[in-house]
């Protein structure tokens, strides 16, 4: 099929319906954006009226393990720009392989999580008066685990959806169905992914490296 | 109906279409992280850290929103969308902290005065008036500097 084969029919042509398509992922994005700042914005303030404990609870959590984590997310994302730069030049098999990589990534990603989660969990460093450390008296240390689950969580739920939604285009490329000048499900998809890069950016050092 | 322009009839995101610079970002990234753990390590007065941390951040955001995100390539709504989201977050974040940050101290949940003062005493809501000074448990004692509060000035409410 011709690449004019997916242009709908209220589009002139494909660039305009890709124009579209784009700007709507940047508004759906957008949002996205700003779902996370209201969490940041909590850290904020919380940070802002707990700064000694904030630090002091940041060093009870791995940096070595958020840094291998954040070099993770970071080469994943190469690897979902490679894949859309492979699917538009054709190479769909390529561009498949590349988002497999993409995936095996992210599941270690979450490994890695996992084990960091397990680790605080055993711990007692939990979020409000689940928060049973015992060498840790600062006020403010369990909002400090408060945000740390639920700003890591909800980045966690986005890893997720955005695994499943390049797993679904990665089998959609191995069928070959961009190889014919339509790509923009790899591009949009991509930045979703390139969005989890982006929080978790930010989530890194105001977490791990205070 | 839509509207067709020139711009729709050249070909898409133009410039260089090797994969070059997708390396080259992730070698800039992979160069950020470094730089924020080893000066996260380093010794540092108190806001620079976090403003260091976060420039760094913001560096390599605007890597990965301007050349893994496209929006190097794509001018127009698509940046003014990205842009206006920006001033949301700066507005949402700025104005919370300020709030804070210029709130009487003892409004602010876990300051140390707010722990340990106690509560002066019920009847400071009633009309009878303010309670005596001797009863009053927020009063210091011995007069500490800086530490005094205002004197009750409710004899006219007796």
């Amino acid at each position: 099929m011709q690449s004019e084969g997916y242009v709908a029919h209220h589009f002139p042509n494909l660039a305009q319906q890709e124009h579209a398509a784009r700007l709507g992922m940047w508004l759906f994005l957008t949002t996205e954006i700003l779902l996370f700042t209201g969490l940041f914005t909590a850290y904020a303030v919380y940070r802002f009226l707990f700064p000694e404990a904030f630090a002091e609870a940041s060093h009870l959590l791995s940096a070595p393990l958020g840094t291998v984590n954040t070099v993770v997310l970071i080469t994943s994302s190469l690897t979902v720009a490679l894949a859309y730069h492979f699917a538009r030049h054709g190479a769909g098999r390529t561009a498949g392989l590349l988002l497999l990589a993409t995936l095996a990534f992210a599941a270690a990603f979450l490994v890695i999580k996992g084990f960091e989660w397990t680790h605080d969990i055993h711990e007692g460093l939990l979020p409000g008066r689940y928060f049973i450390y015992p060498e840790f008296h600062a006020v403010g240390g369990p909002m400090f685990f408060t945000l740390y689950f639920l700003m890591t969580g909800l980045h966690g739920i986005h890893v997720v959806i955005g695994m499943a939604v390049l797993a679904v285009i990665a089998v959609q490329c191995f069928r070959g169905a961009y190889d014919h000048g339509y790509t923009t499900p790899v591009e949009l998809g991509g930045m979703y992914w390139h969005l989890v890069d982006l929080v978790w950016i930010f989530l890194y050092p105001l977490l791990y490296l205070i | 109906m839509a509207i067709t322009t020139s711009r729709d009839t050249h070909v898409p995101h133009g410039g260089p279409a090797g994969a070059t610079r997708y390396y080259v970002v992730w070698i800039l990234l992979l160069v950020g992280t470094v730089l924020t753990f080893l000066t996260s390590r380093i010794h540092l007065p108190s806001p620079w850290h976090l403003l260091l941390a976060m420039a760094i951040a913001t560096g390599k955001s605007a890597l990965v929103v301007l050349f893994f995100m496209h929006l190097w390539d794509h001018p127009g709504a698509n940046r003014v969308v990205f842009g206006t989201s920006l001033v949301f977050v700066a507005l949402l974040i700025g104005l919370v902290l300020l709030d804070n940050a210029t709130r009487f101290v003892l409004t602010n949940p876990g300051h140390r005065g707010t722990l340990q003062m106690e509560p002066p005493g019920p009847d400071i809501l009633t009309p009878r008036g303010w309670p005596e000074p001797s009863r009053r448990l927020d009063m210091p004692e011995a007069g500490e500097p800086g530490h005094s509060a205002p004197a009750p000035s409710g004899e006219g409410r007796q």
